[in-house]
């Protein structure tokens, strides 16, 4: 039997993920501490709770995230880029393409078929193209993250955002708010500009099917359908578990390998 | 190579401050196109500018636009600044486009900040091309800067002095060649920021006090036994001008890499040939600064310059390829986009870095970056091993190199 844990703190949120012997027994998402430390043992604690376990049962735990470097109870570290594609690989054996958008940062990935990373690329330095832009645009209109995902859906004709740079296109919501512009239009037209920004870093790693988001902004359907529209792929939905968790996921099953790993030599 | 470390971190390092003291003039250039040697034989100390040590661009950002590379806004800072005040003189070269407007922006800068700009200010022209118009051209302006110097310093610079300077720098030259091939050897025993160090160095101390250093600091390599590289994923940086040991330092520290090589405008990329000591100087040299070139400023030699990374990857064992280009640098930009194209396909892994120069403030990001790359890079050994074992065979299909792209 072996209990192993995975704890990605991320700049927005952080997530822990508990696994029995290759299953996830428990699983928890907090909004991300000042302090990294802070957030990975409040994000665990919630995490074995759920699990039903104690923290001393975790024989192996891997951290990732942004915030990696300050957890204080992992036994390894692992860059979310490695971690997420491990994650979306457990979520979807067929996967060939990840694309990750975090709250601080966007990553493409080709993965091969055991998960492991072939190709990568990422935003520089910009919040364009991260969850931070829609999270800021999202507050301006007034919406929740979910809506204004669902506002691409009820859009009569979306307006299109003249730059991706998260203040101007701030300025620039705020201009049509005022002049009457319908929240759907302007919800669409955050969605199309994200996607966009998006849609260039996917197409620098050469995308093959199956393509799949992960990360907390797969939840925004409008981004997904028009990045679908700008890739010409189906982006397919992670069923197994909620797309955010999959850096967690991808660290415990990496602790889970190194157990067995362990075990074996 | 405490010596060493003094000159490749501080712009005024020991070295510069005593020969400042003995009176005898300093001439700081920009771009490794400016042979040393002419003002070796002039008896003034040549030392190549660098941007280390700014905190901020706002002296700059005043007379540069906002899309040009930091690097030259860097130098003009620390004019801004006055920390090139001991500088006698300067030499500008259009190494690259940022680099050109360094001449017009300094000058201007001069005119509302009183006393930066150094007695000898001089534009060193440096043609795009290596073909016979191109190198005659060289010549020429070789011999411009050579009456100019000669000019304003109330010098002589003779052929002898010339062929003397070319000999002195030659050793330099042989020792670093010897220092290259240690790092090729299966066991390395010198570190890439040691190396980084020793190298920047040569390009700021005085040369005869540079050889001497570099002979014990060598003798003392040969001696040393222990492996850097065991269990380490050797690495080849390349890409936009990089004299900051935080860059270096990055990569090797508790990453579980080590650099091996590099293909750099700082280093053993113009350092690692001999020059010509036969013959007419002026030529030699030409022959040298001009036409062993492996800038991406030069036209036409796009396959010499890719031929010269494919030979180091395969002679240094490299395992990933770190290309980084400071922010608006276009040629290295570019360079480094079709690098991965031709590499990649023939299973060579490939980071392409974006940078802003300086302070490393975005540390984090570039982290994140270059642990995910050795995790690609390790994982792959590790597959190849278990494959070896003959435990993973149905893997091979998709360990081929990725194909070339379009």
């Amino acid at each position: 039997m072996s209990i192993v844990a995975g704890c990605d703190v991320g700049s927005l949120t952080s997530k822990a993920v508990i696994m029995k012997n290759g299953k996830i027994i428990g699983s928890a998402i907090i909004r991300s501490k000042p302090r990294p430390a802070d957030s990975a043992d409040a994000v665990m604690n919630d995490a074995v709770f759920s699990a039903g376990v104690s923290r001393s049962e975790i024989q192996y735990a891997v951290g990732t995230g942004y915030g990696q470097e300050k957890i204080p109870f992992v036994d390894e570290r692992v860059s979310e880029i490695t971690c997420h594609g491990r994650g979306a690989h457990w979520m979807l054996p067929s996967v060939r393409t990840v694309i990750d958008i975090g709250g601080q940062d966007c990553k493409a990935m080709r993965i091969d078929r055991d998960g492991q990373v072939l190709k990568f690329t990422a935003n520089d330095k910009c919040a364009a193209g991260t969850g931070r832009f829609l999270e800021v645009m999202a507050r301006v209109l007034g919406l929740g993250l979910d809506e204004l995902g669902e506002m691409s859906e009820v859009a009569k004709s979306p307006i299109t955002l003249a730059s991706t740079c998260t203040v101007w296109a701030q300025a620039d919501v705020i201009k049509y708010l005022n002049s009457g512009t319908a929240v759907a239009d302007i919800g669409a037209g955050i969605n199309t500009a994200m996607a966009g920004r998006v849609a260039i870093l996917v197409n620098a790693v050469d995308p093959e099917p199956d393509v799949l988001m992960t990360g907390g902004v797969a939840k925004n359907t409008g981004v997904r359908s028009t990045l679908e529209k700008l890739l010409g792929v189906k982006i397919k939905k992670a069923r197994k578990a909620d797309p955010q968790m999959a850096g967690a996921i991808g660290a415990a099953l990496l602790a889970d390998e190194r157990i067995n790993s362990n075990k074996r030599g | 190579m405490e010596t060493f470390l003094d000159a490749a971190t501080k712009i005024q390092c020991r070295s510069v401050l005593d020969w400042k003291k003995s009176g005898k003039p300093i001439v700081g250039y920009t771009c490794s196109y400016t042979p040393p040697e002419i003002f070796y034989a002039a008896g003034i100390l040549p030392v190549r500018m660098r941007g280390i040590e700014t905190e901020g661009t706002d002296i700059a950002d005043a007379y540069f636009g906002s899309f040009i590379c930091s690097f030259p806004k860097s130098l003009l800072q620390l004019a801004g600044k006055k920390t090139y005040s001991f500088l006698d003189g300067a030499v500008i070269t259009p190494g690259c486009d940022s680099m050109r407007r360094l001449d017009e922006c300094w000058r201007t800068a001069g005119k509302d900040h009183e006393g930066i700009v150094p007695g000898f200010f001089y534009y060193f022209d440096v043609p795009h091309k290596s073909e016979a118009h191109g190198f005659r051209w060289f010549v020429d302006e070789l011999k411009m800067l050579i009456h100019a110097v000669e000019k304003h310093f109330g010098v002589r610079i003779t052929d002898e002095g010339l062929k003397n300077a070319i000999r002195k720098f030659n050793a330099g030259r042989r020792m670093l060649q010897e220092i290259e091939a240690m790092r090729s050897q299966k066991e390395v025993v010198v570190s890439g920021t040691e190396v980084f160090a020793a190298v920047i160095a040569g390009a700021i101390l005085p040369r005869d006090e540079y050889t001497r250093h570099l002979e014990r600091w060598l003798a003392e390599l040969k001696r040393r036994k222990k492996s850097l590289s065991k269990g380490k994923i050797r690495l080849m940086l390349t890409g936009s001008a990089s004299d900051e040991i935080h860059l270096f330092q990055l990569l090797e520290e508790n990453t579980g890499a080590i650099l091996v090589a590099e293909n750099l405008c700082f280093g053993i990329r113009s350092e690692g040939n001999e020059i010509e000591e036969k013959g007419d100087p002026v030529e030699a040299l030409a022959e040298h600064y001009l036409a062993q070139s492996t800038c991406p400023r030069m036209y036409g030699r796009f396959g010499e310059r890719l031929s010269y990374i494919k030979d180091k990857v395969k002679q240094a064992r490299v395992d990933g390829v770190v290309m980084q280009n400071i922010r608006f640098c276009d040629l290295h930009a570019a360079e480094n986009a079709l690098y991965e194209r031709h590499l990649e396909p023939l299973g060579v892994p490939c980071l392409r870095l974006e940078r802003e120069y300086g302070p490393m403030v975005d540390a984090g990001r570039m982290k994140l970056r270059l642990n995910a790359f050795l995790e690609r890079i390790k994982k792959a050994d590790r597959i190849i091993a278990d494959e070896n074992e003959s435990e993973r065979v149905d893997d091979l299909p998709d360990r081929k190199p990725l194909e070339a792209a379009r």
